[in-house]
């Protein structure tokens, strides 16, 4: 059974029947939890521990027929929708099928287009899409795909994200049902970011570039759609953020001139690849800074806040390099694990800046890691200076991005077919 | 012109059929308990005072405590351990 706060008791109900289990018994308590006294807890619990012993040796035997596991072959269901593009969005919105966005009905027209660039069966499964586990097939993924606007030949893209989102390494499960704000990032590697126009230049992580804008809109689809995250079911985001629309841009390799980072991680430069990133939001980094000791002072003050998961746990943070600005390191002479081995010593945070409470759960989530921790303790932002990550994109000028991470998620690199 | 015309649903059954539930308990008197503690604040210092009411006050034999390091799924040796040693296990969902 579980134990959780008035404000997730659909959130625990929905997952419950998601994993099979519709009767699963939930014992609740007052939200917010997180915030209560000692003494709180401790009346609290006398409640708690008498719904907890009376959903247990509840009422008799629970039996939900065992029913077959729904074919992962099943095709999609075609149905009745209004032609006026007004009513159809209308219906996919009340349905809870949109993203608040207009769509693009998947009509089977459109369906069959798209699935002309898959070399595979529309009805192979590709993955199960967390929370719900749903099957995402070859078929749902492009139905998704025409939804977000897609052109057909953005699929094999989309294919190579749907495996790669489900790594286990990635966590999809907690990215989705998050009260945090974290949005699924795609990066593309090698010939097929320029074929498909992946905008890597000025505005790369802004408005403009139609595969940008498409790709990213619709592994959101993917998730919400097939993986069930609804916004305010499943999706607990407390605010959520922009990036959860669409995050897709290709990484500048013409202005990278060290290696780019599908090569980093072992692919071949002419490879095409995707890579699905955690991405907890974004900030500017707008600094003049002109010699690599100074840019890097400033770009690890700018990680180094105390309100971010990625100190909690030792996460996997992102930088997204100004072209400009990787050239000043690079003329510096220093390699991509030299930038990533003075970030991760410089951006550690002190354990006092932390919230009492959050000091206590760094603490115990990373002791295993650091020891004892205590307040004078410099924790280092992730496990190891490989976990920083970065890129070089965007087009001229003196910004660059800080991405911050999720904590426990990790980026999984896929290639495109 | 048809005011109607065909398209796909976009969602996608569940990976997961309903199962079917273990019988639930007769009580919890000589019985094992296990916690998974999310590591949600809070959610240790509740799993320790229910821990405590579960034993004196219903007859729990043996209380046995995860606590999941942050928003990773509980792995399966853990899994198959509660499994294999406890008759009921209480998961924190949530905040």
């Amino acid at each position: 059974m579980i134990v959780c706060s008035t404000a997730f008791t659909e959130l625990g109900g929905i997952q419950a029947r998601a994993l099979g289990h519709p009767d699963l018994p939930i014992a609740v308590v007052a939200h917010p939890f997180g915030i209560r006294t000692r003494d709180e807890i401790r009346q609290m619990a006398v409640t708690c521990a008498d719904d907890i012993a009376r959903l247990i040796c509840g009422a008799g035997s629970t039996t939900v027929p065992v029913t077959d596991r729904a074919s992962s072959a099943a095709r999609a269901k075609l149905i009745d929708v209004p032609a006026d593009p007004g009513e159809f969005n209308r219906l996919f919105q009340e349905r809870s099928w949109s993203d608040g966005l207009p769509l693009i009905p998947p009509t089977a027209a459109r369906v069959a287009a798209m699935l002309q660039h898959a070399r595979r069966a529309p009805d192979e499964l590709v993955a199960t899409i967390a929370p719900a586990f749903g099957m995402a097939t070859v078929e749902r993924i492009a139905i998704n795909a025409v939804m977000a606007g897609c052109y057909p030949e953005y699929l094999p893209v989309l294919l190579a994200a749907a495996e790669a989102i489900a790594a286990p390494e990635f966590n999809l499960q907690g990215i989705q049902a998050t009260t945090g704000p974290v949005a699924v990032w795609l990066i593309l590697n090698g010939p097929v970011a320029r074929q498909l126009g992946v905008n890597s230049g000025g505005n790369c992580l802004g408005p403009g570039a139609w595969p940008n804008a498409t790709l990213g809109r619709a592994i959101r689809l993917i998730q919400q759609n097939i993986g069930g995250a609804l916004a305010g079911g499943m999706d607990r985001a407390t605010q959520g953020q922009p990036g959860k629309y669409t995050f897709c841009c290709a990484e500048n390799e013409d202005a990278n001139s060290w290696e780019p980072l599908h090569v980093e991680r072992g692919f071949a430069r002419d490879s095409s690849t995707v890579t699905v990133a955690g991405a907890a939001g974004t900030t500017n980094m707008n600094t003049h800074a002109k010699d690599a000791v100074d840019l890097l002072r400033v770009v690890a003050d700018t990680m180094t806040f105390p309100a971010g998961s990625d100190y909690t746990f030792g996460g996997e943070p992102w930088l997204v390099l100004a072209p400009e600005h990787a050239h000043i390191l690079k003329r510096e002479g220093l390699s991509k694990a030299d930038v990533k081995r003075r970030l991760w010593e410089q951006a550690r945070l002190a354990a006092r800046r932390l919230s009492a409470k959050d000091f206590a759960r760094v603490q115990a989530g990373r002791r295993a890691e650091l020891g004892e921790i205590g307040l004078d303790t410099l924790l280092p932002i992730s496990v190891k200076p490989d976990d920083i990550n970065f890129i070089v994109a965007g087009g001229p000028g003196t910004h660059s991005v800080y991405v911050p991470g999720m904590g426990h998620v990790r980026s999984v690199t896929r290639q495109v077919a | 012109m048809s005011n109607s015309m065909l398209a796909y649903e976009p969602i996608a059954p569940a990976g997961k059929a309903p199962q079917q539930l273990r019988h639930t308990l007769d009580s919890l008197a000589g019985k094992v308990v296990g916690f998974v503690d999310n590591a949600k604040p809070n959610f240790n210092h509740l799993v320790d005072e229910i821990a405590e009411l579960l034993i004196h006050k219903y007859g729990v034999a043996e209380v046995v405590k995860h606590r999941k390091r942050g928003q990773v799924p509980v792995g399966d040796a853990v899994m198959n351990e509660l499994a294999a040693k406890c008759h009921a296990v209480i998961a924190g969902s949530g905040d």
